[in-house]
């Protein structure tokens, strides 16, 4: 991506007592699907809901769209231009789908009834919901919950959208679903998409973030991603000692990454691989995203 | 709505609305009258049909789609509608998670159980010492992330964040006052002196709100509520019985702090819109997330 940066950061650090959930994060997004990789306690959400103004950095700054959160101003600003739909995105159960999304628009200062229920149908039509708009969210599946949170998070039509494991949780019929909604929603903004699942980032996304203790391991292309693991993947009839992840596949023979003997059957990598080999102890490598 | 056409089918709307209407011109109210008409009335859908221009008249259907699907008003968001609240207004009140049947419930039966007690005991001093505690509770309970579910969303909107506050904090506090006055009417015998617990329940939610901004939504209504029994009991002990706070002097002191309170709450303003304030309680919510 070569166009400048919707999303700016340097040095962003956030500390709960003695743990760094983020520790000195610098990185750009451009237009386009970005996948945040990482663990469990890598700091993903941290990021998220730093950079959706739900909770401030001790240090360090960034920018949404040229407004700095940091002043009110600037805030409110950003926050007209952000998307943002949390890890567990919390509902009024009793309220019907388009109630939700309309309570949402009134937070977003949409304040004219009849503009702001035109755009309640339009984003719950954009993510497929219309038939259902008048249930009560309570008598929703779990699919349908996030897509009404999905609703929410793109009324106003933001710049920025900030996914914060939208999929988890879902069926493959709906992750597959919700992928299809979250491509459409990155044709034309910039989108940051957390996720623990790697096929998530290979169907979706242009760039990829991965991030382990709070700190930016790898940002770059899903390409050179993969491209991490090339000649470090091989096949062998057991687990080599030496590999830093093997496993029993279901032919019964064993995939190894990590640094493979002479004369090792290799094989081409996958963006997983990449993944394991650079969260496993590589220096950290940051380039612009 | 003039209901001024008459066909022996019932009242019909205005022909110069309908009108106003297919040119997207109608302003509310008038405008929710003929869109709530129109669900109903074929006749009117008919006549709309004839003074509307094809383009017009679709985003009239349109528009009547919507107003299909938006949320009906239930009693009292009709009669906040009805008193000039603006309907966005209404609906952000509604929200509002201790105006539920639930909440008013426990609020109603701890009031019913207190003016009990005063008939017992013969003594207004439990129901006064009470009752300023419950429009405090309610504030509380009506910001942060305890009760209301989608307080994470509403953090990141760019509706500031004091007036949410303030929106609700006017809505608990006429509901919790509203329900207090029912109770003082209970006690007719005590006169006037049955009301003072008024200035001491403002004064309450004003300084449990000005610490808020510090403390976060946890321990501030905490401290504040523990404070305030601890002044009562010191009171009761050093003054034999005579509750200081319910004295004129008392009240005197007790408005004195609501508008210090207040005034430390308004300075303090920025503080609800940055972000979730900081306590034990929200350090250990944040704590628990990667």
């Amino acid at each position: 991506m070569t166009s400048a940066p919707t999303v700016s950061a340097a040095g962003l650090t956030l500390r709960y007592g003695r743990t760094a959930a983020l520790d000195d994060v610098t990185l750009g997004l451009g237009e386009g699907v970005t996948g945040l990789l990482g663990p469990n306690g890598a700091g993903k959400t941290s990021l998220l809901r730093v950079l959706a103004t739900a909770v401030p950095a001790d240090r360090g700054a960034f920018t949404v769209l040229g407004h700095d959160p940091a002043t009110a101003a600037g805030r409110r600003e950003a926050r007209r231009r952000l998307g943002y739909l949390p890890q567990n995105p919390g509902f009024h159960p009793e309220f019907t789908a388009f109630a939700f999304v309309d309570y949402v628009a009134i937070l977003k200062e949409l304040t004219d009834r009849g503009a702001r229920h035109r755009e309640v149908r339009r984003v719950l039509e954009a993510v497929d919901l219309t038939d259902v708009r008048g249930k009560r969210i309570k008598r929703l599946s779990g699919g349908m919950r996030q897509r009404v949170a999905l609703a929410a998070a793109l009324v106003g039509d933001p710049g920025v959208l900030l996914l914060d494991e939208p999929t988890v949780g879902l069926d493959p019929e709906q992750r597959m679903r919700f992928r299809e909604l979250i491509a459409d929603a990155g044709a034309s903004r910039t989108v940051l998409l957390s996720t623990h699942q790697t096929e998530d980032v290979a169907m979706l996304c242009h760039r990829v973030i991965v991030m382990a203790r709070g700190r930016v391991r790898f940002a770059g292309t899903p390409a050179e991603l993969t491209a991490k693991a090339a000649g470090r993947v091989w096949i062998g009839t057991e687990r080599d000692p030496g590999a830093r992840a093997g496993w029993r596949t279901g032919l019964g023979t064993f995939r190894n990454v990590g640094d493979p003997p002479k004369g090792a059957d290799l094989l081409e990598p996958t963006l997983e691989d990449g993944y394991l080999l650079v969260l496993d102890g590589e220096p950290a490598e940051v380039a612009s995203v | 709505m003039r209901d001024d056409r008459h066909d022996g089918t019932g009242w019909h709307a205005d022909i110069d609305d309908l009108r106003a209407y297919a040119r997207g011109e109608l302003r509310a109210p008038r405008l929710w009258s003929v869109d709530t008409h129109l669900v109903t009335c074929a006749t009117c859908r008919g006549t709309l049909a004839e003074v509307s221009d094809p383009p017009a008249l679709d985003a009239g259907w349109e528009r009547l789609d919507a107003e299909l699907d938006a949320p009906r008003p239930g009693f009292v968001e009709g009669l906040l509608l009805r008193i000039g609240v603006a309907d966005h207004t209404a609906r952000l009140l509604l929200a509002t998670p201790v105006l539920r049947a639930s909440w008013l419930g426990a609020v109603l039966l701890v009031l019913a159980m207190t003016v009990a007690s005063v008939y017992t005991s013969d003594s207004p001093v439990l129901f006064l010492a009470l009752a300023p505690l419950l429009p405090l509770a309610g504030v509380a309970l009506s910001y942060g992330p305890a009760l209301d579910p989608t307080h994470e969303l509403a953090i990141v909107a760019p509706l500031h964040g004091f007036r949410l506050l303030m929106t609700r904090t006017i809505a608990v506090l006429v509901a919790s006052l509203g329900l207090n006055g029912l109770a003082t009417l209970a006690l007719p015998g005590y006169g006037l002196r049955a009301l003072a617990w008024l200035v001491p329940a403002l004064a309450l939610t004003a300084t449990g709100l000005a610490l808020t901004a510090r403390l976060g939504p946890v321990l501030a209504p905490a401290l504040v509520s523990g404070g305030w029994v601890a002044l009562l009991m010191v009171t009761e002990a050093t003054t034999h019985g005579m509750l200081a706070a319910f004295t004129g002097p008392g009240q005197g002191v007790a408005a004195a702090v609501a508008v210090l309170a207040a005034c430390v709450l308004h300075r303090m303003r920025d503080r609800f819109d940055a972000s979730p304030v900081p306590s034990p309680f929200t350090h250990f919510a944040r704590r628990s997330t990667s």
